[in-house]
């Protein structure tokens, strides 16, 4: 019988989703241990004392951090669908894609949303030329990976539920439908995905919360 | 030696710490390669640089077969994927949680150790002896990832040594320049270097000390 699995999260975190998402595509059960981030848990300190910050998997005795390392490590620590392919290169590539969207394009699409005047028109023209590759990546597939969401998908999720919440708040549009078809429409299929019903986030719950932090969101931005 | 499924071509700088990760990790599991110098110093990279890596034109480059793997982290990924399944040596761990610990203090690294040390070489005055703090306490950290281990990860060189070692060839630059000792500061992870560099794949690679350190003054402007 395998240990207890437990997920420390935030509301709104993209980061936190990407875990629930391999969690649920895995079939495995876990308890979601939600943190409140302007007043860090003493469990969350203790498990992850490098960064301190979610998500954290709890497997049993043993913490993992950090996003894509702990997708990775519930695709290989336990059974069901693989999230990763097979191939090596495919790896390779899948690996690439998620680090892109991670490390490249994330805070350009997040600036593009939540800034203001030139300085908006910066980042979302640096955000939209990254956007395209991603668009390229997609045409003609339903998923990055093909027919079922696997690793890439996960490592995009903030561009599915998170997109249309930060268009509604903000009151700007990047990724523009006719400019971004395949991205559009891969994010309507993400959020309908059966397996994934389990973890989406509540999209009304996602509304309040920016809608709410919209200042502090926009201070951070514009810092 | 191995070269399943086509010829395997590395573009890379000598002073490229990220590439050196790619290079010792081909030498490890003894995976004969091409060598192709990209010269970073020029301001413009390559056509062969711009046609394999469109996306970031960085480099280490791993070619095979002709396909392009880009990213260092990436390419020992795929280089244990596709060489250290037979039997022989492996980069990393079979174990799902040690192979999650190491990819952690791979991306500790490069999320922190890296910028660190670069602001450190970069930055005067205060702003350079916090950074200098913050570069050493990071040291420290991963001396702990250490602990009585031979290498980070264990018994056996791997894929955290190869990600962590290429920095070490700055280490002599970070002392110059910000007047302390590693001896003194982080001595256990100190003799880690030492038992690296006697590795015929870290010796071949790893490239002068002192060279490094006129490069890396030139690039980031450090005048003393």
């Amino acid at each position: 019988m395998s240990s207890p699995v437990k997920v420390i999260c935030a509301l709104g975190s993209p980061y936190s989703h990407s875990v629930e998402a391999a969690l649920c595509l895995k079939g495995v059960p876990y308890e979601l241990i939600r943190e409140e981030l302007s007043n860090k848990s003493e469990l969350l300190l203790k498990h992850n004392p490098v960064h301190k910050k979610v998500p954290v998997l709890l497997h049993g005795d043993h913490a993992v951090c950090e996003s894509l390392v702990i997708v990775e490590y519930v695709d290989e620590a336990f059974d069901g669908p693989p999230l990763m392919p097979t191939d090596p290169y495919d790896r390779a590539m899948a690996r690439f894609w998620a680090d892109f969207m991670q490390n490249k394009l994330l805070e350009l699409f997040w600036l593009a949303h939540w800034t203001e005047g030139e300085v908006q028109k910066r980042f979302a023209k640096e955000a939209k030329e990254n956007l395209t590759l991603l668009e390229v990546q997609l045409r003609g597939k339903r998923f990055f990976g093909g027919d079922t969401v696997g690793y890439i998908d996960i490592a995009c999720c903030v561009l599915a539920p998170w997109l249309s919440v930060l268009e509604e708040v903000t009151g700007v549009i990047v990724v523009d439908e006719s400019e971004y078809p395949a991205l559009r429409q891969w994010e309507k299929e993400y959020n309908s995905y059966d397996a994934l019903k389990p973890c989406l986030p509540d999209r009304d719950q996602l509304v309040a919360y920016f809608t709410e932090n919209k200042e502090r969101y926009k201070m951070f931005a514009n810092a | 030696m191995a070269t399943a499924g086509g010829e395997v071509t590395c573009v890379d700088f000598w002073a490229n710490g990220f590439g050196m990760r790619a290079r010792i990790a081909l030498r490890e599991l003894g995976v004969a390669f091409r060598y192709v110098e990209e010269d970073l110093r020029s301001g413009d990279r390559s056509e062969l640089v711009r046609r394999m890596n469109p996306v970031h034109r960085s480099i280490p480059i791993l070619i095979h077969g002709g396909r392009p793997v880009c990213g260092s982290v990436n390419i020992l990924e795929y280089v244990d994927e596709t060489w250290g399944n037979d039997g022989g040596p492996r980069l990393l761990p079979r174990d799902p949680l040690q192979r999650a610990h190491a990819r952690f203090w791979a991306d500790f690294v490069d999320q922190k150790v890296f910028s660190t040390q670069t602001r450190f070489l970069k930055s005067k005055g205060a702003e350079k002896e916090a950074a200098k703090e913050e570069l050493l306490d990071q040291l420290r950290r991963l001396e702990e990832v250490l602990g009585d281990k031979t290498f980070l990860a264990g018994d056996e060189f791997g894929f955290l040594d190869a990600v962590l070692i290429p920095f070490s060839s700055m280490f002599h630059g970070y002392e110059q320049h910000g007047g302390f000792s590693l001896e003194t500061e982080c001595p256990s992870l100190m003799r880690w270097v030492r038992r690296c560099k006697e590795r015929d794949s870290v010796k071949s690679v790893l490239p002068d000390e002192d060279e490094m350190y006129e490069l890396h003054k030139k690039w980031y402007g450090i005048s003393e």
